[in-house]
């Protein structure tokens, strides 16, 4: 088994990996902890400075960056999308795999092209109109409601319920006279578990990230979070320290999470990418 | 990864039921595999079918600024055939897909293989490769330019010790294009490898085994084993990496501050850009909507190019 | 497993019954409704660089005074052109986004004057009778074909040059006020300076970048070219035609070929720094630059940068209206806080705060306005630079889609300086893009 342990240039290559995906976070915090006039100095400062604590109260306290509210309003809007888009997609992804159904080769090819279209970006003109006729700009319900639709959720949980649910395991429930609705809750749901975690990591992250529709359809008085950043950058172009502080915060409770949940995110992701 | 799409059959239910519940387990399963995709396309319909009819319909009106709407018939696509602009940004944003993803790709691939052996920390190093991922893109992007500052950047900093002359990274249309690729495969290099490692670890590892009694290498047990059997998870990062890289649009728009003309003679402005210029800056609803078509003609495209590429890649072997 | 199938089915419909709950209501959090007790908040949403509009101090004044209306000011950008208006746009035919005073730049003010739409009439709240308070031009360019009142002027351009008194030092130029204006009476005689500068000085550049001077140049050549830039008075483009286009633009191109420039786009945030850093020694200033340059610089800049004359003669670069949009949920109040903030007294301690030149023919005149000096700027006298001039600057005028075309040919302009646009395709580009832009 000598072939599994790895060589000094294995080695390296994995230190260098963890320093890269690092430093940028790193450097966020140094110029975060520092003064304006640090965020600008030749040669760049390299460690972090002592106003991190500072830095930060100023863009909590500070009104216009809205940051707390885009904070709040990117959890609401990734949560939302991210149970439905999960459950939505359990559901068909079962009757796709393990019912019989007329029409069923079509519907899922028909699946398997919206996977191919970039819906949010093709259709922001309409979806815009749509909006603005509806008077939802501004409104949360504008981001979320586009996004529920979710090609890759559906094909990722048909394929995943294939190869988790056995069919003999659905039929002997029917047997048993359970009705499909208590086959799904019973037998499907615990098994694709994991498929659906991996769906749900991709559907938040997605969302949390989401930015061009936002941009569009948002104002910052009612902001995601990535669009306070963006007002934050625009209206305070020179105050680097407060932008940094704030996107150092917007990126805290992401990381806490990962770090909390870190065994069963890589564990799902990879699981999820071999059975899908 | 299986594409097959053939229904499995199912059998009818053995045992007898009083008439009532056979009636209603009938319907139950007649009815309910309907239900259960039901919601699916609704929302379909709504959010998917609507927008794409309406896109069509928007492309072939003439808006202006000044509110009026004329029928323009396919005029908005000819004109688009022949827009510098538009295919400009058409060359930037393939450029810079070519740019981050063949790097990308092959660092991933080969970060994968590092991560499949084994070593202490196993976790947590999986775990700090991931960690590009969990933090969001416009955080990032204002990070690295800052980083990419042309007066007081660290990166021309350190170029500058090797004598280099400062470079203005959002001037320059190569070096906007670099700037912007680092920060694409910053993000993704980490997510792909751990796909490509949950591939690797599927491959048996007899295949190997009998591989080095042959004699063969490690290096040619990669090239030989590895990658062939990587095909499907690879047609699957590809064609994720094909409609996130031609839809690109947070990194390059922060890297100009929130703009969407991607520089001051769209040195970065991508096709997602020029759409977003188009319809919410300039207000011309129909030629965005026009450009959105071709957009979704060039992701076919992409994705059918690649497909086809990374199905010749260690293919036939 | 039988036996919790119903609490499963149950749990089960709750869960899908909670999510569609709470997506059909995701709109709770929706922006600022206004309440029916309590104060009412007046948005100000304003742009600019630096101190941009000066509001700071006269809204804390106003706040203090009146418990039921808060004003509350929005800076949104510091780019008018790129940024500001066409978000500004996008709001108000969206008819969600834009604050209950919204402020415009000269270069948007055709296209807000053909949407009378999308404005609350000021008429209905009794501005009509400030029309005494400003010079005619700037009074009708806020009234709409239809006779619908609009937009209060704040301030006009007017024009200097700002520069690093240090710098110049340095160099071993003069550095009194007066005799820096008298090193240029000529745009030559500034390109001239500026290379005697860069031989003294090296880690400094003579000027910021290509865009202000142009700017500069093109006002004060459109003085002499029927006071119109980009569009004729019928609103056609005229770009190719106005030789102020091409003075203005082969000026800039002199400069940026003479390695004049720190390559700097005025209101970026390495422009800011600049400023900070002392990277370049003049740059163009109308009055509402002052504030820019000031705050930008910060404590550390005061004194070291003064006021002088420019080259050539005057020109009006500049100046903005405040206007309410009709979606304005509270338009009486609003009216009130724009009326407020374009008032002789108000206007007046604008100018002396922060150097934005006031409209109000009243605030010019007042003696506190002429004999003004500005503490950051060495005490530069800037009544007698500004207001002695603000009675005779002529309007320039700028068709509906200046701003757009303002923006395509500004990006030419430091396209040349960036090196992203060469100088001998640099006209042509600046044409077809200006044509473009105009649609």
């Amino acid at each position: 088994m000598t072939n599994w342990s790895p060589t000094v240039f294995t080695r390296v290559m994995l230190g260098v990996a963890v320093l890269l995906s690092a430093f940028p976070l790193y450097w966020m915090l140094v110029i975060a902890s520092r003064t304006n006039a640090d965020a600008v100095a030749v040669p760049p400062p390299f460690l972090p400075g002592g106003n991190l604590g500072e830095n930060i109260v100023a863009v909590l306290n500070n009104e216009d960056a809205k940051f707390l509210l885009g904070l709040t309003n990117s959890f609401v809007v990734a949560s939302i999308v991210t149970v439905s888009v999960v459950i939505i997609s359990t559901l068909a992804g079962f009757s796709f795999a393990n019912l019989a159904f007329k029409g069923k080769n079509v519907l899922l090819l028909l699946v398997l092209l919206t996977m191919a279209v970039p819906l949010q970006q093709m259709g922001v003109v309409p979806l815009y109109r749509l909006m603005v006729s509806m008077e939802w700009t501004g409104t949360l319900k504008a981001v979320i409601l586009p996004y529920l639709l979710n090609g890759f959720g559906v094909f990722l949980m048909t394929q995943y319920t294939r190869q988790a649910v056995p069919m003999e395991l659905v039929e002997a429930a029917r047997v048993d006279g359970a009705a499909t609705l208590r086959i799904w809750w019973n037998v499907v749901l615990p098994a694709v578990r994991p498929g659906m975690a991996v769906l749900g990591i991709n559907t938040f992250m997605l969302m949390w990230n989401d930015f061009m529709w936002p941009l569009i359809v948002l104002t910052p008085d009612n902001p995601t979070v990535q669009i306070a950043i963006t007002s934050l950058n625009a209206r305070f172009s020179t105050n680097y320290t407060l932008i940094f502080a704030g996107t150092a915060l917007s990126i805290i409770p992401l990381i806490a999470v990962f770090v909390v949940f870190g065994r069963q995110i890589v564990g799902g992701l990879m699981e999820g990418a071999v059975k899908a | 990864m299986s594409l097959d799409t053939l229904p499995r059959t199912a059998r009818t239910p053995r045992r007898d039921h009083p008439p009532g519940r056979r009636w209603r387990s009938r319907v139950d399963v007649k009815a309910m595999p309907y239900v259960l995709v039901s919601p699916y396309f609704l929302l379909f319909a709504a959010f998917g079918l609507f927008p794409l009819a309406f896109t069509l319909y928007y492309s072939l009106y003439d808006y202006d600024l000044a509110g009026t709407t004329e029928w323009t018939g396919l005029g908005n696509y000819a004109a688009l055939l022949v827009d510098e602009d538009f295919w400009n940004a058409v060359v930037n944003t393939v450029g810079m897909f070519v740019l981050a993803t063949v790097p990308q790709m092959l660092l991933a691939l080969f970060l994968a293989n590092a991560l499949n052996k084994r070593f202490r920390l196993r976790l947590a190093i999986r775990m700090s490769v991931l960690l590009p991922l969990v933090t969001s893109v416009v955080a990032v992007a204002v990070v690295f330019t800052q980083l990419f500052a042309r007066d007081w950047g660290l990166v021309n900093y350190i170029l500058s010790w090797f004598g280099v002359d400062a470079t203005n990274w959002r001037a320059e249309r190569i070096p906007s294009w670099l700037a912007i690729a680092t920060m694409v495969d910053w993000r993704w290099t980490g997510y792909n490898a751990i796909i490509f490692l949950a591939g690797m670890q599927t491959i048996p590892r007899d295949l190997y085994e009998a591989a080095a009694i042959d004699g063969a290498s490690r290096r040619r047990q990669f090239w030989q084993i590895t990658l062939p059997m990587l095909r499907p998870t690879m047609i699957f990062v590809v064609l994720n990496s094909t409609i996130g890289g031609l839809t690109l649009f947070s990194e390059p728009t922060t890297f100009y501050n929130g703009n969407v003309d991607g520089g001051s003679q769209g040195q970065f402005q991508t096709v997602a850009m020029f759409i977003v210029k188009q319809g919410f800056r300039e207000f011309d609803y129909g030629y965005a909507a026009a450009a959105a078509w071709l957009l979704f003609l060039l992701i076919l495209i992409g994705a059918l190019v690649n497909f086809l590429v990374v199905r010749r890649i260690g293919g036939t072997k | 497993m039988l036996i919790s199938k119903r609490r499963g089915m149950a749990a089960a419909t709750a869960l899908a019954a909670a999510t569609l709950a709470v997506a059909s209501c995701g709109s709770g959090s929706g922006s600022s409704e206004p309440t029916s007790s309590g104060p009412v908040t007046i948005r100000v949403q304003t742009f600019g660089g630096g101190s941009n509009f000066g509001y700071k101090n006269a809204i804390t004044k106003w706040n203090a005074e009146h418990k039921d209306i808060q004003i509350k000011e929005e800076h949104l950008t510091d780019q008018f052109e790129q940024q500001y208006w066409p978000q500004m746009i996008q709001w108000l035919t969206s008819g969600t986004g834009a604050g209950d005073v919204v402020g415009i730049d000269e270069g948007g003010m055709g296209l807000a004057k053909a949407h009378p739409e999308w404005w609350a009439d000021l008429k209905e709240h009794g501005l009509e009778s400030r029309k005494a308070d400003f010079p005619a031009w700037k009074w009708e360019n806020g009234v709409t074909a239809d006779g619908k009142l609009f937009g209060l002027g704040t301030d006009i351009g007017g024009m200097s040059l700002c520069y690093r008194k240090d710098l110049f030092e340095k160099a071993g130029l003069p550095t009194d006020r007066d005799e820096v204006g008298a090193l240029w009476p000529t745009w030559d005689d500034f390109l001239k300076v500026g290379q005697q500068f860069q031989a003294k000085v090296k880690d400094s550049k003579w000027a910021d970048g290509t865009n202000t001077l142009y700017q500069v140049v093109l006002y004060q050549e459109a003085a002499k070219n029927g006071n119109v830039t980009y569009f004729d008075q019928q609103n056609n483009l005229i770009v190719d035609k106005n030789a102020a286009v091409r003075t203005a633009f082969d000026f800039a191109q002199k400069l940026t070929e003479q390695g004049l420039t720190a390559k700097l786009r005025n209101f970026t945030d390495e422009w800011a720094a600049g400023i900070q850093k002392g990277s370049f020694a003049t740059l163009g200033c109308p009055s509402w630059m002052l504030g820019a340059v000031s705050d930008n610089a910060g404590e550390d800049g005061k004194g070291k940068w003064d006021v002088a004359s420019v080259p050539g003669g005057g020109g009006n670069w500049g100046g903005s209206w405040l206007a309410v949009p009709k979606q304005s949920k509270h338009p009486k109040e609003a009216a009130m806080v724009a009326d407020y903030l374009t008032q002789a007294q108000t206007e007046a301690s604008i100018f002396t705060d922060f150097g934005n030149m006031p409209s109000n023919v009243k605030a010019q005149q007042d003696p506190a306005v002429q004999s003004a000096k500005n503490e950051f700027f060495n005490d530069a006298p800037i009544g007698e630079i500004f207001a002695k001039s603000a009675a005779s600057l002529q309007p320039v005028f700028l068709g509906v889609k200046h701003a757009q075309v303002k923006s395509a040919i500004e990006s030419v302009v430091q396209g040349m300086d960036d090196g992203s646009v060469a100088y001998d395709k640099a006209w042509q580009q600046l044409v077809d893009d200006a044509v473009k832009a105009a649609g």
